[in-house]
Formats: C-alpha cells, sequence, structure tokens
C-alpha cells in the first residue's frame, strides 16, 4: 500500500512545487519589502503648478452670492446651512478659513508648491489662505500618527496618502503583482468643520475627503498637467459624494508666488 | 509491477518539474510565452498589454457637479469666462443666435467628440476585442445625441488631412501609465460652449482617461489655431453606474418655424447687445465675461477686483 501510495504523493508534491513557482514567476504572490514611497514614485508631483480655471468660475474667481449653490448635491440640511452664510460672522469669530480648508482649497485659484518633506511625506503649499498640506503616506509612522482618532480637527484635517496600485493580481492564475501605477491617492478625515465654497456651502465634521492625483503629458507643446479629482463624502449635508476634477498647469519660468491671507468673502 | 509503476510516475514528475528547475538555474523569471505553452495555463500576459489591467469598460453616469447650469439647461448668451477664446471665437460668437438650432440642418446635429463630454448625456464606453488574438483593438464610447466613437489601439496612423471630417473626428490610443492617451483629428465643425463659442475643423483633441475605482475622470485638451489662443482644458467626472441605459436617439427633423427658405437666423457683427446682458445680471466686468486666455488664470483677479457676484438661481 505504502508502495502504492508514496509515488503518487511525489507526484502531487511535484505539481504543487511546479504550480507555486509558476505563480512566483508572475510574481503573483511574492511578499514584497516595504518600498520608500519616494524612491517608487510613479509621477513627478514636485514644484510649481497653477490653476487654470475653465470651469466653474463664476463660483471660484469672484465671490458666489448667497443662496447661489448650483452644482452641488447639498440636502435640505446643507441648503438651510448654506442660507444663514454671514462673512462678517466667520470674520470676527477668527474663522476667515473656513473656504480654504482641504475639501474646498484645491478649488480656490492660486499657485501651488508640491515638495517631498521627507521621503515619506509630501507637503502642499498654497498661495491662497497661505494653507499647507502633508501627506504621510500610509505604513510611515506620520501616516499611522494621523489615523489616531485623538487628533484635533484642523482646517487641512489628517492626511493619509498612497500610490493607487494598477491590478489587482487578478486572472484565472493571479497575474503579476500590483503596482503604483502613476496616481497618489490622498484620503483626510478629522477635518475642521468648513465651506466647500466661499459663500457658505457647508460640509460637517464627518467629512470624508478623498483625492487622486494623476500627472499628465508633456502634451505636444511641452505642457505638464495636474488633475485632482476630488470626493467629497459628507452624510450630513450632501445627498451623495460630490465630484469635481481640477486642473493645474506645471510653471516652467520660475514662481511668481504671492501668498495671501484667508478672506471670508 | 510496482517498481515499474512508480518509474513512471517520477518521469511524468520530473517532465512537469522541468521548467523550474530551468528557471532556478537561471534565476530569471521564464518567459511569459513559455508559461503559456501549458494546457493547463493560458497567457493572460497579451489581454493585460493590450488593456494595461485598466478596463473603462461600462455604463457612466455623468456628474454635473461642475458647471451645471452651462452643461444642463445650457449656458447664458456672452458667458465666455474662462475661456482662451480668440477675437474671431467673439466675433462669430456675437452673431449667432439661438434659433438657429431650429434650423431643419441643426435639429439633428450631435455633439462633437471635443464637447460631449460636457454634455448633458451619459456615456457608455465598451471595447472591440480581436476574436483570434484577444487583444483590445479598439475602444468605443457611445452617448445620448452623439454618434459612436472609435478610438482605434492597433497602431493605425491618422488618415491624410483631406481624409472627410465627422462629428467623432479619427481618435488613436495609447496607454501612458494607467492613463489612457487619445489623440483626435478630422473634427468637423462645432463648438466649445452652447452659446455660439465656435471651434474649427483643423482642431485637434488629447485626452487622457483616468479610472479611479467606479470614478471615470477624462482631461480633455483642444488646440484650435482658429478660435483659441491657448489650449482648452477641460476635467469631467463620471460615476459608473451599472443601472443604467443609454437610451436611443431617433432625431427626426420637423418644420420648427415657418420661414423663408435660406434665411439663417443671426445677427450682424456689432448689433447684439444681448452679449452683455449675462454681465450686467450677474455684476460681472464685461471684459471678464468676454473671456480669453488672461481670465484663465488667478492673476486676473487682481485685475477686476474682489467681486461679489449677483448670480443666483438663474436657471433652476
Amino acid at each position: 500500500m505504502n508502495a502504492r501510495v508514496s509515488p503518487l504523493i511525489a507526484v502531487a508534491a511535484s505539481l504543487a512545487l511546479a504550480s507555486a513557482s509558476v505563480v512566483a514567476q508572475r510574481g503573483g504572490r511574492a511578499a514584497q519589502p516595504p518600498a520608500n514611497p519616494r524612491a517608487i514614485a510613479p509621477s513627478d508631483f514636485s514644484g510649481y503648478w497653477v490653476s487654470v480655471v475653465t470651469e466653474d468660475w463664476r463660483w471660484r474667481m469672484v465671490t458666489p452670492a448667497k443662496g447661489d449653490y448650483d452644482s452641488v448635491p447639498l440636502n435640505g440640511a446643507g441648503r438651510s446651512a448654506a442660507d444663514t452664510w454671514d462673512p462678517a460672522r466667520d470674520e470676527a469669530a477668527g474663522e476667515a478659513c473656513r473656504s480654504y480648508d482641504a475639501p474646498a482649497i484645491m478649488r480656490v485659484p492660486g499657485r501651488i508648491h508640491i515638495t517631498w518633506e521627507n521621503d515619506t511625506t509630501l507637503r502642499v503649499e498654497t498661495e491662497a489662505g497661505t494653507q499647507t498640506r502633508l501627506f504621510p503616506f500610509a505604513g510611515s509612522t506620520a501616516g499611522q500618527s494621523a489615523t489616531q482618532p485623538t487628533r484635533q480637527p484642523s482646517w487641512q484635517g489628517q492626511s493619509v496618502a498612497s500610490w493607487e496600485l494598477s491590478g489587482r493580481g487578478g486572472g484565472m492564475f493571479g497575474g503579476p503583482p500590483p503596482r503604483p501605477s502613476g496616481a497618489l491617492k490622498v484620503v483626510t478625515t478629522h477635518i475642521r468643520p468648513g465651506y466647500l465654497r466661499k459663500n457658505g456651502v457647508p460640509f460637517s465634521a464627518g467629512t470624508v475627503l478623498t483625492e487622486y492625483y494623476n500627472v499628465l503629458g508633456p502634451e505636444d507643446n511641452g505642457d505638464i498637467w495636474l488633475v485632482v479629482t476630488t470626493i467629497v463624502q459628507d452624510p450630513q449635508y450632501l445627498n451623495g459624494r460630490f465630484f469635481t476634477s481640477s486642473h493645474f498647469k506645471k510653471l516652467r519660468d520660475g514662481p511668481s508666488w504671492h501668498p495671501t491671507p484667508c478672506r471670508a468673502s | 509491477m510496482s517498481l515499474l509503476r512508480t518509474g513512471l510516475l517520477a518521469l511524468i514528475a520530473a517532465a512537469v518539474t522541468t521548467p523550474v528547475a530551468v528557471m532556478s538555474q537561471t534565476g530569471q523569471p521564464a518567459p511569459s510565452k513559455q508559461a503559456s505553452q501549458s494546457l493547463v495555463e493560458y497567457d493572460d500576459q497579451v489581454q493585460r498589454s493590450a488593456t494595461n489591467n485598466v478596463d473603462f469598460t461600462g455604463e457612466w453616469a455623468p456628474r454635473f457637479h461642475e458647471d451645471e447650469p452651462e452643461r444642463v439647461p445650457g449656458p447664458e448668451l456672452g458667458d465666455y469666462l474662462g475661456i482662451p477664446v480668440s477675437d474671431a471665437a467673439r466675433l462669430r460668437a456675437s452673431a449667432w443666435e439661438a434659433s438657429i438650432q431650429t434650423l431643419p440642418e441643426w435639429q439633428c446635429r450631435p455633439h462633437s467628440a471635443d464637447y460631449i463630454w460636457r454634455g448633458p448625456s451619459p456615456i457608455r464606453i465598451w471595447k472591440e476585442v480581436d476574436p483570434v488574438s484577444r487583444q483590445v483593438t479598439a475602444w468605443h464610447a457611445e452617448w445620448l445625441r452623439s454618434v459612436d466613437r472609435a478610438i482605434y489601439m492597433d497602431g493605425r496612423p491618422h488618415p491624410s488631412a483631406n481624409a472627410p471630417h465627422t462629428w467623432a473626428g479619427f481618435s488613436t490610443g495609447e496607454w501612458d501609465g494607467d492613463v489612457l492617451t487619445i489623440k483626435t483629428t478630422h473634427l468637423k465643425e462645432g463648438y466649445v460652449r452652447r452659446n455660439g463659442l465656435p471651434r474649427s475643423d483643423v482642431a485637434t483633441m488629447t485626452e487622457h482617461w483616468m479610472l479611479h475605482n467606479d470614478v471615470l475622470t477624462v482631461a480633455t485638451i483642444v488646440n484650435d489655431p482658429v478660435y483659441l489662443t491657448e489650449p482648452f482644458i477641460r476635467t469631467t467626472d463620471y460615476e459608473l453606474d451599472l443601472h443604467q441605459w443609454v437610451p436611443p436617439y431617433p432625431c427626426q427633423v420637423v418644420e420648427e418655424v415657418d420661414r423663408p427658405r435660406g434665411v439663417v437666423p443671426h445677427t450682424l457683427p456689432g448689433k447684439n447687445t444681448a452679449v452683455e446682458d449675462f454681465a450686467k445680471r450677474c455684476g460681472l466686468p464685461v471684459e471678464a465675461t468676454r473671456g480669453g486666455a488672461e481670465t484663465m488664470y488667478p492673476d486676473f483677479r487682481e485685475k477686476i477686483g474682489h467681486i461679489i457676484s449677483k448670480c443666483i438661481a438663474a436657471q433652476r
């Protein structure tokens, strides 16, 4: 009996070994060592960029009228809150930066400056409102700290970054492992309640902001673009997810950097 | 008998494991073609390289969270805010009359490939797959009130400049990482906004399709040496909607307005004072509403000063 079973077990073991190796050849399941986010960055996000306002001009380049919340999927509570907008009150309360917070800041016209603060954290500075956003990568010490519930809410909230991965190791036999695809994903929470637009269109403390950053080009004329897809989820004031995408052109000739303070109107 | 059987099975095992031995000797991964020779495997790398692990297939619902008043009910006359139009474009737009849409030649005119992304329409995207190689040879995009648009992925060249121009134009795509980049030429004359701002038939368009889970963001960059002074970029978002259906749009031409044969609604240059109504109603400087590349950039705000708009619920 043993003499008959042993060879079968040997064959099965060989087949299993061969199968596992084939997977390993494709890299399907092999464990990857933790990588340095800066070293494996699939795109160069660093540099000075200027927003090009070809969309939502009348809500971005000038202060919209009170009650003008067209395009935003506000629910009844959101509209009621927006109708109480009082910029003088915000200014007096030291809350002039309410429309420069994380869910809104990439829509505010101006230049931005992106740098690597260190190997695991991207830094975004804005002219408008002189704001600073930090994007620590998941897995880093700063990234883990950003998710702690004890963090106090702030205008720019707590962000955690990751490289968007392409592929999921799918297919009948697994396929190649996911790899950084070119997009930067940033999820931000712990945001101090503020405005999606300057005219008091509100978001609440429970808001979750998800952003995707893509670098495009160079185009035929040499232009390089940064596109930021922004998704705001706020069950208190929105009927559904709020989508916008903002585009920035890379500045080649050196920046003309003019930081400006927040203003409530 | 037992020995013979054991030996036979060992030979089979050796045959199966031979590729592994070869690989371990070289220390290099075996080429995917070698792996695909097995009877129990197929080489899905072929399909993966054709789609680059990204599949746009599906029904996509537009989210009008940007410029909704312009995109759904329609733009106001004289609103060229933030568009890098040339003087020629302004002149022609000022002669435009909305009632031109009632002409038989215009009633069923589809939106062109560059405008339709901003139009009030859902989209269906599907891929054309070669039945033998299983490679994706083209992507197709279909909207309401538009035509089937093919984006060829098989490396074919663009046709001669003298080839016919169409509403969809001629598009070829290639991958730039996970972004599908598309070049479109051979567009028929169209518009960049539905208030008469023209786009010429020598314009070209570059698109970048970006997929982020169930969100599709498309950047369109239009270059038009006739009616634009700088590239005109817009980015538009769609959400995957498995319950959506893009219905047919069997447009039928009818006699909408009884007018003499040959009459084309228009306003003579310089005579259309209505193009300034939008600026007055919204409390915006007329020079801003006339557009131009300068109005796209943040520094333009220093020129016009601090303004609180009067626009509100104009088109609800």
